[in-house]
């Protein structure tokens, strides 16, 4: 695995797709190009006092753009932090931690489901296009509130039907696809007869529970990215508690931020 | 004229500089080891150990407020055993100068403590985090009653020949009288502070931020709260202070100075950038320069403070 580094990150450009959701593209050193999917880095959004502590975000795609690798960040904006990145001029130069964390074990053989809960798609990008490199085979189930909260939906239905698969879309207000949660279109999958020999997700807390109940019951295994509260990002603060079945907690920064759904307290 | 020393002392603790990093923002060192040159930095102080490990509070135990942060990490800690036997010896491979902040919840638990680590010579100081519930008095801390906190200190006194550095909290009304009980316990050092008890409320769900509803305050907000202490207790109490609260950029650390710090920590600043302090070394020598001062003793104290107006 990658040791951590702090370095100066600068920015390519911001893609809206549209906001409140948006793609930032950073320029980063080289070692990015081994990054995990599921890792994630601590981004210095204004450079000022507020928002005083970095941001996690997960690392959603990496790429090389002549000889420089750039990684993209998939974001939305929900406060001052994400609301400064997605203001963000090509060639601002932004503090930058990373790669951290432990990513997912991505199998060698499919076929298997991709979970994604709105913007908790991020890290699934890079996943998809691990598994699709392997000739993986996996189907993408994709929810969100409505159709305008899964950005990069056409991304990740052409990765997903790269690799043999297909996009599963579900929103709750039945604006697309299946009307109800995106764990209800999996189940309804499930009970038609489709297989899967795991999951890999990201998402809501609570989609991610019920995601957990669900792989219980029908026995598949399955990996979940999970997002606390952080302060630093990197082991030091302790802030970034999540409940572990072994009764301690883990730490959602070094222990995950992915975790085997059978790992942790929902 | 020569470079400006940099290396102070404080009592029988000698420092190469006087930038320390504070207990519960550096994790044991370990975790900065990649990421800063643990070598350079005047002495690192641990995260607070216990007798017995601790799981710490539930989430969420951090919170970002207006420049600075809560938290209710619940001390968490791996425990003194696994401290000396698993991290202290990976530890002394860097040549940083070692603090452990020591903890407990009943009295006896810092002698202990304190004669745990007395026998490592990689241990330069202690450290006594005194704002913890005490078992046996209903939780109140340590801290809060000069006549309780004396004793300890005494306790801990004949428990080790280390420094002793008594760690002041902001949060009872009176700081000078407990840095004046923690002195006549036997301390050698007082820093100041720990972090200021507040609270933050998120106005759509009405759930307090912290799941234990109130947390320790740190980062730029505490600063002048802290400033202001070190300067009441430097000029009252008469033993080496480390100044701690929202330390971020060479100015603020001239500042302590000059309110009667003899060194500082740096806590919240290094999960914003975690070279926040080997930088502040950098940035200190050439300060000293640019003020024309030979060392960091000649700002210690040297404020001039307003007379009292007629
Ligand atoms: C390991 C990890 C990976 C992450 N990856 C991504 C990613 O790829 N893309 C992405 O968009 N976000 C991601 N996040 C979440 C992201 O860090 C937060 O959205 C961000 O910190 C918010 O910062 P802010 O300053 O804009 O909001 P703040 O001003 O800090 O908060 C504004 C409001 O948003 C709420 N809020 C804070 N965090 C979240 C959250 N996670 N979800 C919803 N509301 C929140 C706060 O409670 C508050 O009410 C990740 C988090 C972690 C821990
Ligand atoms: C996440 C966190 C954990 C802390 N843990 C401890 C601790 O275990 N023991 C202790 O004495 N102080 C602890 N502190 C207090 C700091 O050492 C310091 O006194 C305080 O944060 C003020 O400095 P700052 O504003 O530079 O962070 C902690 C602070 C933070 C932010
Ligand atoms: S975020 Fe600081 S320890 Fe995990």
């Amino acid at each position: 695995m990658i040791v951590a580094r702090d370095a100066v990150a600068r920015v390519v450009e911001v893609v809206p797709h549209p906001l409140p959701y948006f793609t930032l593209v950073l320029e980063v050193p080289d070692v990015y190009a081994e990054v995990t999917a599921g890792q994630f880095v601590m981004l210095e959004t204004t450079g000022g006092l507020e928002p005083y502590l970095r941001r996690a975000f997960s690392v959603a795609d990496v790429s090389k753009r002549g000889d420089v690798v750039v990684i993209e960040l998939l974001a939305k904006v929900v406060g001052r932090g994400t609301r400064a990145m997605a203001e963000l001029g090509r060639g601002t130069r932004r503090a930058l931690l990373g790669p951290l964390g432990r990513g997912f074990d991505l199998p060698e053989a499919g076929p298997v489901a991709l979970v994604a809960g709105g913007v908790g798609s991020a890290p699934l990008l890079l996943a998809s296009r691990r598994l699709a490199a392997r000739g993986v085979r996996f189907d993408f189930f994709y929810g969100g509130r409505s159709a305008a909260d899964l950005p990069r939906r056409d991304d990740f239905a052409r990765a997903a039907q790269a690799a043999g698969g297909r996009l599963v879309v579900a929103t709750e207000d039945g604006s697309e696809g299946f009307r109800g949660r995106v764990t209800e279109a999996l189940a309804a999958e499930l009970d038609a007869g489709r297989a899967y020999r795991a999951t890999y997700s990201c998402g809501p807390m609570p989609m991610l529970a019920a995601l957990a109940r669900l792989s219980a019951e029908r026995g598949m295994p399955g990996e979940a990215a999970l997002e606390t509260e952080m302060g630093c990002g990197f082991g030091a603060c302790l802030g970034c508690a999540v409940p572990h079945v072994s009764g301690r907690f883990a730490l959602c920064c070094q222990d995950g931020p992915v975790f085997r759904l059978d790992e942790v307290r929902w | 004229m020569s470079a400006p020393a940099l290396a102070v002392r404080l009592g029988a603790l000698e420092l190469p500089n006087p930038i320390l990093t504070a207990s519960g923002t550096f994790g044991y060192g370990l975790e900065f080891a990649h990421l800063s040159d643990l070598g350079r930095l005047g002495g690192i102080v641990t995260k607070g150990l216990s007798l017995e490990p601790l799981a710490g509070n539930p989430p969420p135990r951090v919170a970002e407020t207006r420049g600075g942060m809560l938290n209710s990490i619940g001390l968490q800690n791996i425990g003194i055993e696994r401290f000396l036997a698993e991290v202290l010896p990976r530890l002394e491979r860097f040549p940083a100068r070692v603090l452990v902040n020591l903890f407990g919840y009943e009295f006896d638990d810092y002698a202990r403590l304190a004669e745990r680590v007395d026998p490592y010579p990689g241990i330069a100081a202690v450290e006594l985090n005194v704002s913890c519930p005490n078992v046996r008095k209903g939780g109140i801390e340590f801290g809060h009653d000069p006549e309780v906190l004396a004793r300890l200190v005494a306790s801990v006194r004949r428990a080790t020949a280390k420094p002793i550095a008594v760690k002041l909290s902001p949060n009872s009304g009176a700081p000078v009288a407990l840095a004046e009980a923690a002195r006549e316990g036997g301390a050698d050092i007082l820093s100041a502070i720990n972090t200021v008890l507040g609270m933050s409320i998120d106005p759509w769900t009405r759930r307090p931020r912290l799941r234990t509803n109130r947390g320790g305050l740190s980062g730029p907000a505490i600063r002048p709260i802290a400033v202001r202490i070190v300067f009441d207790v430097a000029r009252q109490v008469g033993l080496p202070v480390i100044g701690i609260g929202g330390i971020e950029t060479v100015d603020d650390v001239v500042e302590f100075l000059l309110a009667g710090a003899s060194a500082v920590q740096v806590g919240t600043a290094l999960f914003r950038d975690p070279r926040a302090a080997e930088r502040l070394v950098d940035g200190l020598a050439a300060r000293l320069g640019e003020l024309g001062v030979a060392s960091v003793g000649e700002l210690v104290g040297a404020v001039r403070p307003w007379e009292s107006p007629k």
